[in-house]
């Protein structure tokens, strides 16, 4: 390790890697020391070796008992309240505590506020009305709110009959953002900030609706057209009421085909 | 006497329900609906005063902003105050077994130390005044 140590009667100097610090105390035997610490109290027997000592150098140099062991320091005062103690007790929750895991919790929104209209358990971030979005955005305000008057309330005057089904639909189920834009007449008092995210919601439910009737549409003549050869099937088929005369009706043309063969 | 928060959720409900209200009348306008119509407009102006006049009673409400993604990702408030207090009863464990296993350590390094450097640590041990048992 590489440390010097010299002996003199009063004073003792060790250095550590040729570093001089502090000098403390009074004898030193073998290259230990003690500072600050009568000999005749405690036998100075150094079986370490290592142990460091200071000096402090300057103007007026003195000698700082720093005790026996480098780097002790004082004790921090112990507190009454640390981790270690049950902080659930400590502050009075465990009733609070017991109550809240011993209810069962729903995990939606809609069961914690069951008194709300519409759909509240979709995603805040799909249809622009997350709170976050208005932590981050706030909305202009600090303007007096006022009653609107008459001249304004023109604005409001609608026309009769019902809401066209793009818009209608907006409000029966969770919308999915899509990026399709589409114009579309807006009644009044529609606010310009909402028209394009409206639009493009108003274009996708107006496209889901189309699809769903083209499937309709498709269904219903796929139905049609097998009636239609099921129809010329029987007619053909010599189980036929009309041609075997007959009250019974043979449902499957297959079957009555077989029954022919075998008689 | 109410308390304001309950004030603050009956005034927004109604205001909900108002709301709602419009949605049916436009849903399908008729002409004579017009006088309803402009009425339950001037009932959301006085809602939002309302709503304006009571924000100054729960001014003393803090709100975690951890709440508000849970309720962004549809998911009941409540269950924030519960994983709240799990992960609180979870982090007091594990700080609790810290410090259990550093006494632990300290009872045994004194025990150690005692064996290998009895002198040292007989003077440590008036140093310290230590009256506490070493394990």
């Amino acid at each position: 390790r590489g440390y010097s140590s010299a002996i003199s009667k009063k004073s003792k100097l060790i250095l550590y890697n040729s570093t001089v610090i502090r000098i403390v105390g009074s004898s030193v035997i073998g290259g230990s020391f003690w500072g600050g610490i009568n000999q005749a109290d405690f036998p100075v027997v150094d079986s370490t070796g290592t142990l460091k000592a200071t000096i402090s150098l300057g103007k007026n140099p003195s000698i700082v008992t720093a005790g026996p062991f480098y780097l002790v320091k004082e004790r921090p005062t112990d507190t009454e309240l640390t981790g270690a103690t049950n902080l659930m007790a400590h502050y009075g929750l465990e009733h609070s505590y017991n109550k809240s895991s011993g209810k069962r919790v729903r995990d939606t929104l809609s069961s914690f506020l069951p008194l709300l209209p519409g759909y509240i358990d979709s995603p805040g971030h799909m249809d622009g009305s997350s709170l976050r979005l208005v932590i981050d955005k706030p909305p202009v305000g600090g303007k007096e709110l006022l009653p609107l008057n008459s001249l304004q309330m023109t604005g409001f005057r609608l026309h009769s009959g019902p809401l066209p089904e793009q818009l209608r639909s907006m409000y029966l189920s969770p919308q999915k953002k899509k990026h399709k834009k589409h114009k579309h007449k807006h009644k009044a008092g529609d606010t310009p900030s909402h028209q394009e995210s409206s639009a493009a919601e108003l274009a996708a439910a107006a496209e889901k609706k189309h699809k769903k009737q083209k499937r309709h549409d498709d269904d219903k003549e796929r139905k049609k057209r097998k009636k239609e050869k099921k129809k010329k099937k029987q007619k053909h088929s010599p189980e036929h009421p009309s041609s075997a005369g007959g009250s019974s009706q043979i449902l499957n043309p297959s079957l009555g085909l077989m029954k022919t063969i075998l008689e | 006497m109410t308390s304001p928060l309950e004030n603050l959720e009956t005034q927004l409900e109604t205001f909900i329900e108002n709301v709602r209200q419009i949605k049916i009348i436009v849903t399908d306008f008729q002409g004579q609906g017009q006088n309803v119509f402009n009425q339950k407009i001037q009932t959301i102006v006085t809602g939002l005063q309302e709503i304006d006049r009571l924000k100054s009673q729960v001014q003393d409400v803090h709100v975690p902003l951890e709440v508000f993604d849970y309720i962004d990702d549809g998911r009941n408030p409540q269950l924030y105050t519960k994983d709240c207090m799990e992960k609180a009863l979870s982090r007091n464990e594990a700080v609790r077994g810290k410090i259990d296993a550093y006494r632990r350590f300290r009872a045994q390094l004194l025990v150690e130390l005692t064996n290998v450097f009895p002198a040292e640590m007989a003077k440590y041990r008036a140093i310290r005044g230590d009256e506490r048992p070493i394990s």
